[in-house]
C-alpha cells in the first residue's frame, strides 16, 4: 500500500514539475484567461442598456456578469484541455503499451497527472481569481446560504470528476477509431454552447431548454454558477446534485469499461 | 582559394537547469538557473574544393553544431568562417543557393504529399531553370532508382527511400557544397550501401565538396580520405583514416596458429591476450616490441601461421572517444576542485 | 534573377496544400462542417439575445448602436476576416512552435527565400472557403434588411480593402505571438492567447465606454489595433458614410503598416534568439 502511494506521489510530483518547467506559458495563460470576461461585462452592459426593465429571463446585468465569473470557476475545475486528445494520441502512437507493464493504469495515471496540473494551476490562478472577484464583488448578490454554498463546493469537485471521466471516455474511443478529432470537435461545440459557458441556459428557447436540462454538459459550467446564484429552487437542489453524482458515476464506469475493452482489443492485435 | 575556411569558431548557448523536486519546481517559476554549454570550442579547419571530409565524434561532440554553423542556421558566439567566400550566418541568398544540408534525422519533404510535389516547390524556391530542373531530377531519380516512388506520399516510404528523396531534394539546385548530417542513420545495410555508392559516384562526377558526419565507420571508410575527429567541441585529429590508427593506437594484434593443439601457457608475457581458441591465439603487442616478440615466438614454438594486424578502426576510435571523455570529466572535476580551493582560500582571508 | 519569384512559390504552396487537403477528404469535410457550425452557433446566440431584447416590450433592440441586421453585418465581417486568417496563416502560426521544437525551422532557414514568408504561408487552408461564402451570404441577407440605409458605391470598394487590412493586422498579432514561442521554447497555449486577444475585436468598439472602457478602447484601437480589424470594415458597410468616421478609417491604414512592421521586427528578433540559443 505504501509502495503504491509512493509511486503515485512520484508521478504526481513529476507532473507538477513538468508543468512548471514552462513558466512563460503558464503565467501568461492564467492572466489571459480573464480577458474575455472584460468584453462580456461590456457586451452585457450594452445589451441591458437597451432593456426597459433591466431584466432578461430573470437575470439582471449584475446577475449575468456574476454568472460568467462563476462559470469561470466551474470551468477551472471541469475543463480538461488536451486530455482526450492526449489519450487518443497515446493510443495511436502505441505509447499506452507502458500501462500494460507498469503498476498503474491509464486512467489512474491521467487522473493524477490532471490533478497535478490543476493544483499547480490553482496555486498560480488563485491570485488573479481572487483579485478579479474582489474587483467584481459589486456584481454579486452576496454569499448564498450555507446549504447552497456546500452544494456549490461539492458541485465543483464533482464537475472536475465528471469532466475528467467524460473526456477520458472520449479519448478512449481512440481504441476503436483512429480519427477522434472530429468527435472531439463535436463535443467541444456542444460543450461551448450547452454547458452554459457561452450564456445562462435560461436564454435557450424550448424545447432546447428541456433537452439541455437532462444532458450532463450543464454540470460543467452552468450548474455550479446557478447554485451559487440560487437560481435552482431549494427543493430541487439536492436532487440535481444527485443527478450530477449519477452522471459522474456513469462516466467513471464507462471509462473503465472502455479502457479494459480497449486494452483487450489492443493486445488482441498484438500491438 | 579554399572552399571552407574556419578560424577559431566557437558556439555556446544557455540551457535551463531543471531542478528536482516539487518545491524547486515552484521556485523555478520565478528564478531560473542556466547552464552554459560550449558546443564548439574554437575550431580551425580548411577544406579544399572537391574534398570529401568526414566528421567523427561521440554524441554531443559538436559535429552537428558545426554543420549548422556552416549552413548559417545558427550564429556562432565568436570566430570566423567562409564557405565559398561567404560568411554563412549572413545568409546571403546567393550563398543559400550554392549549398545544401541534409539531416538524417529530420525531413524537409512534405510528409503527406508525393516527393515530386516537394521537388517542384524547391524548383520555385531556388528558381531553378525548368529544363535544368527536369534534367537534374531525372538524373538523380535514375541514379537512386526511385522513379516508381515519386508519386507516393512521403509518409508511405521506407526510411531508406525517404532518405533518397531527401538527397534528391537537396541536390536539385546542384549545390557546390553539401553538408550531410548522419545521412545513413537508422538504415539497413543494403540501404546504407546504396546511399554510399550514390554519394561516392555523385561526388566524383560533380567534384563537389562534401562534409559528412556519421556514426558508421563503414560510411567513412567507403567515402572519405580525410577524417576530422571532434571531441568535446574541439578538433583532436585531422588527417587520413589510416593515420588515425598510427596516431592513436600503440599496439598491433598478433595472431598465431600453433602447430599442435597444446597451447603454451605463458603467452601473457608477450602482451595482453585477446582471444584464445586453440590452436589460435590473438595477442595485443606494443608496437615497439613487435619485432622482439615475433622472433621470440617463432624461435620457441612450432608455428603454422602468423600474422600482424592493426586493431580494428572502430575500436581505436571508440577508445579514443572514451579517453577524451574521461579527460574532459577530469578537467571538469579539477575545475571544481580549484574553484572549491579558491572559495576556501577566500574564506580564510 | 536572384530574387525568388514569391508569387510562383505562393502558388505552389496553395497547390500543394490543396493536394494534401484532397488526400484527407473526410478531414476536410469535417473541418468545413464544424467551421460553419461554429459560425452559425455564434449567430444563433446573438439571434437569441436580440429576440430577448425585442421581447422585453419597448420594441427597441440594439447593442451599442448596432441594430440586429447591422450587428449581423458585423458578425459576417468577423467570419470573413477570420476565414482569411484561418485560410492563410492560422495553420502556419500553429506550426511555427512545432517547427521550433522539432528543429524543422532549420530547413526553413536554409532556403534562399524570406523566412517569414516561408513559415507564414506554407500551408494554405482551403477549408476556410465555405466560411467565406457563408460570410458573403450573411452580408447579402443582412444589408437589405438594415432600416434606412442606402449605400454609396464607394462603400463597396472600401469594404474589401478594410477587410484585407484587418486580416493583415490579425496576421501581425498572430505571427508576433508565434514568434514569441521561439523565445519561450514551447508555447502550448499560443492558440489561447490568440483567442483571448482577438476576442476583443469581435465586439463593436462602442461597447467599451466609461471610465474603464474608454482607456481600454484607446489601447486596443491605437496601441494594439485589434479593434480596428472588424469595426472599421463593418461600419463601412453597415452604417451610413459619415465624415466623423474618416479619422479612424485613416488610422486603420497606418495601423496596418505599423503592425506589419512591428511583427516583422519581432520575427527577426526571435530568429536571432533561435540562432544564438540553439545548438
Amino acid at each position: 500500500m505504501l509502495a503504491r502511494a509512493q509511486i503515485w506521489w512520484t508521478i504526481f510530483t513529476m507532473c507538477v514539475a513538468e508543468r512548471l518547467a514552462y513558466r512563460g506559458d503558464f503565467v501568461l495563460g492564467t492572466t489571459m484567461r480573464f480577458l474575455p470576461m472584460i468584453t462580456q461585462i461590456f457586451l452585457w452592459t450594452a445589451v441591458f442598456a437597451s432593456s426597459s426593465n433591466g431584466k432578461l429571463v430573470g437575470f439582471t446585468r449584475n446577475d449575468i456578469i456574476a454568472y460568467y465569473l462563476l462559470t469561470m470557476v466551474a470551468r477551472a475545475f471541469s475543463s480538461m484541455p488536451g486530455l482526450a486528445s492526449g489519450i487518443a494520441r497515446q493510443i495511436r502512437d502505441g505509447e499506452i503499451k507502458k500501462f500494460l507493464i507498469q503498476p498503474i493504469d491509464l486512467i489512474g495515471f491521467s487522473l493524477l497527472a490532471r490533478m497535478g496540473h490543476k493544483l499547480v494551476y490553482y496555486g498560480v490562478a488563485i491570485g488573479p481569481f481572487a483579485l478579479v472577484f474582489y474587483l467584481c464583488r459589486g456584481f454579486f448578490p452576496g454569499w448564498p446560504p450555507a446549504e447552497y454554498l456546500a452544494a456549490f463546493l461539492l458541485s465543483l469537485v464533482l464537475s472536475f470528476l465528471l469532466g475528467f471521466f467524460l473526456e477520458a471516455s472520449l479519448g478512449l474511443a481512440g481504441f476503436w477509431t483512429l480519427e477522434i478529432s472530429s468527435l472531439l470537435f463535436v463535443y467541444m461545440l456542444f460543450n461551448f454552447f450547452f454547458s452554459g459557458h457561452m450564456f445562462p441556459l435560461e436564454i435557450l428557447p424550448e424545447p432546447w431548454r428541456t433537452w439541455v436540462a437532462w444532458m450532463p454538459l450543464k454540470y460543467l459550467a452552468y450548474f455550479p454558477a446557478a447554485v451559487f446564484l440560487q437560481k435552482i429552487p431549494a427543493d430541487q437542489l439536492w436532487q440535481e446534485v444527485g443527478v450530477l453524482v449519477a452522471w459522474t458515476a456513469f462516466f467513471f464506469f464507462l471509462s473503465r469499461r472502455l479502457m479494459h475493452a480497449g486494452f483487450r482489443r489492443y493486445s488482441g492485435y498484438g500491438g | 582559394m579554399s572552399v571552407i575556411e574556419i578560424r577559431g569558431l566557437r558556439k555556446s548557448y544557455r540551457v535551463y537547469q531543471k531542478k528536482e523536486g516539487l518545491l524547486a519546481s515552484f521556485s523555478g517559476l520565478f528564478h531560473r538557473e542556466y547552464r552554459e554549454v560550449n558546443a564548439v570550442k574554437g575550431i580551425d579547419l580548411t577544406v579544399e574544393k572537391g574534398e570529401f571530409v568526414a566528421f567523427l565524434g561521440p554524441n554531443g561532440a559538436g559535429k552537428t553544431t558545426t554543420l549548422k554553423l556552416l549552413s548559417g542556421v545558427i550564429t556562432p558566439t565568436s570566430g570566423e568562417a567562409r564557405v565559398l567566400g561567404y560568411v554563412p550566418w549572413e545568409r546571403d541568398n546567393d550563398y543559400r543557393r550554392r549549398f545544401a544540408l541534409v539531416m538524417g534525422q529530420k525531413n524537409q519533404l512534405w510528409w503527406d504529399l508525393p516527393a515530386q510535389e516537394s521537388f517542384q516547390l524547391h524548383q520555385k524556391i531556388y528558381r531553378i531553370d525548368p529544363a535544368a530542373f527536369k534534367q537534374t531530377k531525372d538524373e538523380l531519380v535514375d541514379l537512386l532508382g526511385v522513379g516508381k516512388l515519386l508519386g507516393q506520399p512521403v509518409r508511405e516510404l521506407s526510411l531508406g527511400e525517404r532518405m533518397k528523396m531527401e538527397l534528391i531534394a537537396a541536390l536539385l539546385h546542384s549545390p557546390e557544397v553539401l553538408f550531410l548530417d548522419e545521412p545513413t542513420i537508422g538504415l539497413d545495410v543494403v540501404a546504407q550501401h546504396n546511399i554510399q555508392k550514390f554519394l561516392k559516384h555523385y561526388q566524383q562526377v560533380r567534384g563537389i565538396t562534401i562534409l559528412l558526419t556519421s556514426h558508421y565507420m563503414k560510411d567513412i571508410a567507403a567515402l572519405c580520405k580525410r577524417v576530422v575527429i571532434i571531441a568535446g567541441g574541439e578538433i583532436v585529429y585531422d588527417g587520413s583514416l589510416e593515420g588515425v590508427i598510427d596516431r592513436f593506437s600503440d599496439y598491433k594484434i598478433l595472431t598465431v596458429d600453433f602447430a599442435d593443439d597444446r597451447m603454451p601457457s605463458d603467452l601473457a608475457r608477450f602482451g595482453e591476450i585477446r582471444e584464445i581458441a586453440p590452436p589460435r591465439a590473438k595477442i595485443e603487442v606494443e608496437r615497439s616490441q613487435i619485432a622482439n616478440v615475433l622472433t621470440n615466438v617463432l624461435a620457441n614454438y612450432s608455428i603454422l601461421d602468423v600474422s600482424v594486424e592493426d586493431p580494428p578502426l572502430e575500436e581505436v576510435i571508440a577508445s579514443l572517444f572514451a579517453l577524451t571523455e574521461q579527460q574532459q570529466n577530469e578537467s571538469k572535476e579539477s575545475n571544481i576542485a580549484s574553484a572549491a580551493a579558491n572559495v576556501a582560500a577566500a574564506g580564510k582571508n | 534573377m536572384h530574387r525568388p519569384n514569391y508569387l510562383a512559390v505562393f502558388w505552389m504552396f496553395a497547390r500543394n496544400s490543396l493536394i494534401r487537403d484532397m488526400t484527407f477528404r473526410t478531414n476536410y469535410i469535417i473541418e468545413v462542417v464544424f467551421g460553419l457550425c461554429w459560425a452559425l452557433m455564434n449567430l444563433g446566440f446573438y439571434t437569441l439575445v436580440y429576440r430577448l431584447m425585442y421581447a422585453d416590450g419597448d420594441g427597441a433592440a440594439d447593442i451599442a448602436g448596432w441594430s440586429q441586421y447591422q450587428f449581423f453585418v458585423f458578425i459576417a465581417t468577423t467570419i470573413l476576416v477570420n476565414s482569411f486568417v484561418e485560410g492563410f496563416f492560422m495553420a502556419n502560426a500553429e506550426e511555427l512552435s512545432e517547427l521550433t521544437r522539432t528543429g524543422g525551422l532549420d530547413f526553413a532557414l536554409l532556403k534562399p527565400i524570406d523566412t517569414q514568408f516561408l513559415v507564414s504561408l506554407q500551408r494554405i487552408n482551403w477549408s476556410a472557403i465555405p466560411k467565406l461564402l457563408l460570410a458573403l451570404a450573411l452580408l447579402a441577407y443582412s444589408i437589405p434588411r438594415i432600416e434606412g440605409l442606402t449605400l454609396h458605391p464607394i462603400q463597396f470598394i472600401l469594404y474589401p480593402l478594410y477587410v484585407v487590412m484587418g486580416t493583415l493586422i490579425l496576421y501581425s498579432v498572430m505571427i508576433g505571438l508565434a514568434a514569441t514561442s521561439i523565445w519561450l521554447g514551447r508555447n502550448q497555449s499560443l492558440y489561447d492567447f490568440w483567442f483571448y486577444i482577438t476576442n476583443f475585436s469581435r465586439y463593436p468598439m462602442e461597447i467599451y465606454e466609461g471610465s474603464f472602457g474608454s482607456p481600454l478602447r484607446f489601447v486596443f484601437t491605437y496601441l494594439i489595433p485589434i479593434l480596428v480589424v472588424i469595426n472599421v470594415p463593418a461600419a463601412t458597410l453597415a452604417k451610413p458614410l459619415a465624415e466623423t468616421n474618416w479619422p479612424l478609417a485613416g488610422f486603420a491604414v497606418v495601423a496596418t503598416v505599423g503592425s506589419l512592421a512591428i511583427s516583422r521586427w519581432i520575427f527577426q528578433r526571435a530568429l536571432m534568439s533561435y540562432r544564438s540559443a540553439s545548438s
